[in-house]
């Protein structure tokens, strides 16, 4: 059996009304959106790593002056430990060099929300900025289910961006469960085999709260997404 | 069992939990004679079909002025009685109206000569037949709309009389307990209590874990109160420590100790007590870490896989490194199913969620963090912070997260390091 930590209900559509991050992969300019998807492009190259590996497929990097300078996938299944997920994998290598202070500058890209447990160790690390693919309706922390990021706490909160190459981070998801059930005896579910390759366009969210960094290179800082607020 | 082994366990309240045993509204009532109930309960729901009854269901509709609690007694004093004689009147089709304030009497208040011991029966039905019925929330009409309805309906236009609205402030939820109920009933209203609890663990379910749990859990929080002062004494943590203990043969078997690390740094020196420290390593992620690491070497593998020095997951101690030979798990278990883990103060929202994902049984914790605890739902707080609580409750969430599991916290544990102050994520 295999782990079930980051299992998402892929049958169903994605965006829901309660989702939320501050601010929306959509809203970017063009050249800012070039920017983050550089490094998103990376955090999905260790999420296929991870599914290669028989562990669900999410892979993170994390970015300091432009430059990746950490990568993590999950690890739950292999580990028997179910909080070894590709946040943590990352910082332990990257922690082992580099002192804590580093990551108030430092921006995480992760192809799936953040979830709980990991939004409060990015907090109380002092992360600069989060950058996600997908959403994580079981139990994310930055918008899909709780607001950890942002809720009373005694650390700062952090920017979230959502959005970026949600699709691929999608359906990464769905062929490890494809992928999990053709190795099952007997598959549980029939509807959970069919590959579904069609993914509805993401609704619109209201943006909130703090502005995310502002991108190397990039004269101006981006415009933070019309606010509600 | 020692002088030490029991603890008191206070239940921890879910988020629902607290939502339901705050949250009030207010309902119209009316009084009517009770066989009219059913048809203004009709005219109710046919002019408001999005209102559902089930969500009055836990109040009892239909109520005696006696049930009353004794304020909206005192408030609807004196009720509404039938005069004797109407019931047989208005069976005759034939009978001519009868002026409205014949119908609704008021019982005097020391009308009862009539009513001796001997003459009781009679007296309660030609005397208890107007009842008070809620209608529903104050939401679903504007008085005057109501007004207008009822008296479009019987009783009210039979009788010819005006409806004369009450306003009663209700729980919104349904109780989640018989204790709840009867309290509920003296305060609000009169409560039907289902014996259960929609917000939360059944509190049969609960009382029975207690007394499971009761009498060894001090005994558990002591040894993490060890555990919490061996790797603070190495200078390499905080005071505070959890272990994880297996019940599922019927005695208790320590399957982990871990003490807090995160002033370890990553060649295993005492670092400086700066910044939040190697987060990964709090007590809580050591300990789960340690399961892992014996499930996989109970399974003839290698428990150094994809191991890195900055989890802290290798033994440091002498509890630790005792708990952690001890061949004491099963290879085949699943995360930490089945296990229940105790710790010195409630885990941070990081390890609440870390607990959460490893599935475990039971949680058990001595001291609140309102400012940085993960597991407690409401404000009650602590001695330094009353009124505080992040309310989280990520103990019983089920609609929200995918597992959930009971909870305790033990306050009148045994006194607790001050260095760890309400600020710090445990
Ligand atoms: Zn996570
Ligand atoms: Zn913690």
């Amino acid at each position: 059996m295999p782990d079930s930590n980051h299992r998402f209900k892929n049958d169903e559509q994605q965006p829901r009304q309660d989702q939320s991050a501050d601010h929306d992969a959509d809203d970017m300019k063009p050249e800012e959106r070039e920017y983050h998807e550089r490094f998103m492009r990376e955090a999905i190259n260790m999420a296929e790593l991870a599914l290669k590996s028989d562990e669900t497929p999410v892979g993170c990097v994390f970015v300091k002056d432009g430059e990746i300078f950490g990568r993590g996938m999950n690890e739950t299944n292999r580990t028997l430990n179910g909080t070894r997920h590709a946040e943590f994998v990352a910082l332990a290598g990257i922690l082992s060099k580099h002192p804590v202070s580093t990551l108030k500058e430092t921006d995480l890209y992760v192809t799936v929300e953040p979830c709980v447990m990991c939004a409060s160790m990015l907090r109380q690390y002092g992360i600069r900025a989060v950058y996600f693919g997908c959403w994580n309706e079981r139990f994310g922390g930055t918008g899909g289910v709780l607001n950890i990021h942002s809720d009373p706490s005694v650390d700062p909160p952090y920017p979230v961006t959502g959005g970026i190459f949600r699709e691929e981070a999608i359906m990464l998801l769905r062929k490890f469960y494809v992928q999990e059930n053709d190795k099952a005896p007997e598959p549980k579910q029939k509807k959970t085999r069919e590959l579904k390759t069609e993914i509805l366009p993401m609704d619109i969210h209201a943006p909130k709260s703090t502005p995310t960094p502002p991108v190397p290179g990039l004269k101006k800082p981006p415009v933070p997404a019309a606010s509600t607020a | 069992m020692g002088v030490d082994s029991a603890a008191q366990l206070v239940p921890l309240r879910t988020k629902d939990e607290v939502r339901a045993s705050i949250e009030t509204h207010v309902l119209y009532a009316v009084e009517i004679p009770a066989r009219f109930a059913n048809s203004v309960k009709d005219v109710i729901h046919e002019a408001r079909p999005e209102f559902k009854p089930g969500e009055i269901s836990h109040l009892r509709r239909v109520v005696q002025f006696k049930f009353l609690p004794p304020q909206l007694q005192k408030r609807f004093n004196p009720p509404a009685r039938l005069q004797r004689g109407i019931r047989n009147s208005e069976e005759h089709e034939d009978d001519e109206q009868p002026p409205p304030a014949a119908l609704f009497n008021p019982l005097p208040p020391s009308d009862d000569e009539s009513c001796s011991d001997s003459d009781e029966e009679s007296c309660a039905k030609s005397e208890d037949t107007v009842r008070f019925f809620l209608l529903c929330p104050t939401r679903c009409f504007k008085p005057a709309e109501l007004v207008a309805l009822l008296r479009k309906n019987p009783p009210f236009s039979t009788m010819n009389i005006h409806p004369k609205l009450l306003y009663v402030t209700v729980p919104a939820l349904a109780p989640t307990s018989a204790e709840q109920a009867n309290q509920w009933s003296e305060q609000y209203w009169p409560i039907a209590y289902k014996n259960t609890n929609p917000f939360g663990p059944h509190p049969s379910l609960v009382a029975r874990n207690t007394a499971e749990i009761e009498s060894e859990a001090g005994d558990w929080l002591a040894l993490a109160r060890t555990a919490a002062a061996e790797t603070a004494e190495l200078g390499v943590g905080e005071e505070v420590g959890c272990v994880v203990v297996d019940r599922s043969s019927g005695t208790g078997e320590v399957v982990a100790i871990a003490g807090d690390c995160r002033w370890r740094s990553p060649i295993g020196e005492a670092e400086s007590h700066t910044g939040p420290g190697n987060v990964m390593a709090h007590a809580v992620q050591r300990a789960i870490a340690i399961v892992a690491k014996k499930r996989l070497l109970m399974a003839g593998k290698n428990p150094a896989f994809l191991d890195r020095t900055l989890f802290c997951d290798i033994p440091l101690t002498a509890a630790e490194t005792a708990a952690y030979e001890k061949a004491n798990i099963e290879p085949t278990g699943y995360l930490c199913v089945n296990l229940d883990i105790y710790l010195t103060h409630e885990p941070c929202v990081m390890c609440s969620m870390a607990i959460l994902h490893s599935r475990f049984r039971r949680c058990i914790f001595g001291k609140r963090m309102p400012l940085t605890g993960g597991m407690t739902s409401d404000t009650a707080g602590n001695d330094a912070n009353p009124g505080k609580g992040l309310q989280h409750g990520i103990f019983w969430r089920p609609s929200e997260l995918n597992w959930k599991f009971l909870a305790w916290e033990s306050p009148a544990s045994a006194e607790l390091s001050a260095s760890v102050t309400d600020t710090l994520h445990v």
